[in-house]
């Protein structure tokens, strides 16, 4: 059984077809690159896997349940967790703050263990605060546990968006342009730091980027998308020869 | 003190309904929604007292009224401004922002029209006579002020919690709270539902107070004076709001004392701040809002280092322990 899987996935926004019929795989443990020109419908096809945009035709199924037609936040619970292309941290908060939150479907307190401050709710909040200080950790934040994310550097900010969905512990993580920003160096380090992650939280990940040699590096599979179709479909190195693809990323001229 | 209790006992216990209707803004606003509802629920809570304590628990005139049924009453008009606000919030949280304020307003419009209309809430004139728990006005203070406490620990420590977490989310970014599995809807109306509660308790005991409740008591501009509260005080923290309330009920009472006081002013500018006060208040809320957009109480004045070596400041969240 495949992890993600879309079956002729569509979306119509009025008369534009921004994902047309898409049909493709993610295996677990899987780092399945998704590229393709601006406009291709790479950001869409992530939200209608997220529930924030619903399908207009087709199904999303996460290890053999149905997907589509569930709301964001029951996606996220069943295990897949996301970062944002134009970055959505909660930029009010701290860093340590952004990450406390996402840890919220694996608490429990309710009303009255937060205001009369039950055992278990102390319990609780120490352990949602140690587990976001060692996310922090991970991402080499924690010295700036306390800084409102607003002030963190765009790289930053990223960074902190990634230890933001490591703490939903989810199963699946959808990187939307992780690299977007970075110079080769920091990108070099983003394909060490993904593959880390996915050893460490044993994650099934599916992402977008436009850096070739970063997602041809990376990624175990590729899939290319133009104009909301799926044109190519492979391990990189078959989808970097493929006559369609080499098209429309250079032209037919 | 004495005369000083006698003087201004009513303006103290006013005040304190003020900061706890402030407060009852700020909880929908912490979860980012602007509800002017706050009114609706307080003529409501009121509307319950008046009629219960002229009804069914009606005393002799003159006699004391049981502070028991006080408190009854206050649960009566919790429960059911949760009730009517879950009915009313679902479909109306639905909407963001100014769509949200415009639908929150025809709610207080709609228990305005309907109590001038209906018999038991008493028409036009309203409900006279309410009986009184107390000798004085300032022994309400024996509710108001527990009242204020409970509300104001209840918010804090809601602040610090999963559940303040999780409003504070959606008033940041609701789509990237939903994605972080934070039910936008479940959390919205519940922070509806705690500012009803808490504006409903408070109408009941205003109505006691103020001896006698009709469609007059929170209307629009009262919605408005609230939600002044919450901006002038500040929206990021439960000071704020308490503080925007017990100033701001507090300014034209002071303004007057000002004025009368002799030899202070001149002649003609005491007899403007008199006379003038409330242009003088809107001026203020006017000068508040340019100075300090942020309300006068940011959470940024607790981390204030000499308030930290109180142990008043907001603990820092480090962490002593090995976490890597």
């Amino acid at each position: 059984m495949s992890m993600l899987e879309a079956v002729r996935v569509t979306r119509n926004f009025g008369g534009l077809c921004a994902v047309n019929a898409v049909s493709f795989a993610v295996e677990q443990g899987e780092i399945f690159g998704l590229i393709g020109p601006n406009g291709a419908g790479k950001t869409t096809l992530f939200n209608l896997v997220t529930g924030l945009t619903e399908v207009s035709d087709g199904v999303v199924n996460f290890q053999g349940a149905r997907l589509s037609g569930l709301k964001p936040h029951q996606i996220a619970a069943k295990g897949i967790a996301r970062t944002f292309q134009n970055i959505r941290l909660f930029a009010n908060l701290s860093a340590l703050e952004n990450v406390m939150i996402s840890q919220h479907i694996h608490t429990r307190a309710n009303v009255f263990d937060s205001i009369l401050g039950t055992p278990r709710m102390r319990r609780e909040e120490k352990m949602v605060r140690e587990k976001a200080m060692s996310l922090l950790e991970l991402v080499g934040l924690a010295d700036r546990a306390d800084d409102q994310a607003r002030n963190f550097s765009y790289g930053d900010q990223r960074r902190l968006e990634i230890a933001r969905a490591l703490a939903l512990e989810p199963t699946m993580l959808l990187l939307d342009e992780p690299g977007a920003g970075m110079n080769t160096n920091e990108k070099a380090a983003l394909s060490d730091f993904i593959r880390q992650i996915r050893q460490q939280f044993d994650l099934t990940i599916l992402l977008i980027e436009h850096h070739v040699p970063l997602v041809m590096g990376l990624c175990d599979r590729i899939a290319v998308l133009h104009f909301g179709q799926l044109i190519a479909l492979g391990v990189p190195q078959d989808v970097q020869r493929d006559p369609a693809v080499i098209e429309a990323y250079l032209g037919d001229t | 003190m004495e005369d000083f209790i006698k003087q201004y006992g009513f303006l103290i216990i006013q005040m304190t309904f003020a900061a706890m209707l402030g407060l009852s803004m700020y909880l929908p606003l912490m979860a980012g929604q602007l509800s002017l509802a706050s009114a609706g629920f307080y003529a409501i809570g009121g509307y319950i007292a008046a009629v219960m304590s002229t009804t069914v628990f009606a005393v002799p005139r003159g006699a004391p009224f049981p502070i028991e049924h006080l408190l009854m009453e206050m649960l009566v008009a919790g429960v059911v401004s949760a009730i009517l606000a879950v009915i009313v919030g679902v479909p109306s949280l639905r909407l963001r922002g100014i769509y949200l304020a415009l639908a929150t307003i025809a709610l207080v419009e709609i228990v305005r029209v309907v109590s001038l209309n209906l018999e038991i809430t008493g028409g036009a004139i309203g409900i006279f006579g309410i009986p009184q728990p107390f000798n004085d006005k300032f022994s309400y203070g024996y509710i108001a002020f527990p009242m204020l406490l409970i509300s104001a620990f209840f918010a804090y420590r809601l602040e610090r919690s999963r559940i303040g977490r999780a409003f504070v989310s959606i008033r940041e970014d609701e789509l990237a709270a939903a994605a972080m599995g934070v039910n936008p809807t479940y959390y919205k109306v519940l922070s509806f539902v705690m500012g009803a509660v808490l504006a409903g308790m408070v109408g009941a005991v205003s109505a006691h107070f103020l001896n006698t409740w009709n469609s007059r008591q929170g209307t629009f501009d009262a919605s408005v004076l609230y939600l002044a509260f919450v901006i002038i005080g500040g929206s990021r923290t439960f000071v704020g709001p308490i503080m925007g309330g017990l100033l701001l009920t507090a300014l034209p009472e002071v303004l007057r004392a000002l004025a009368n006081t002799p030899d202070l002013f001149a002649a003609p500018v005491a007899k403007f701040l008199s006379d003038g006060r409330w242009i003088v208040y809107g001026v203020l809320i006017v000068i508040g809002t340019i100075f300090f957009p942020q309300g006068l109480i940011t959470p940024s004045l607790f981390k204030w280092r000499p308030l930290k070596r109180w142990g008043l400041g907001r603990a820092k969240p480090a962490l002593k322990e090995e976490t890597a």
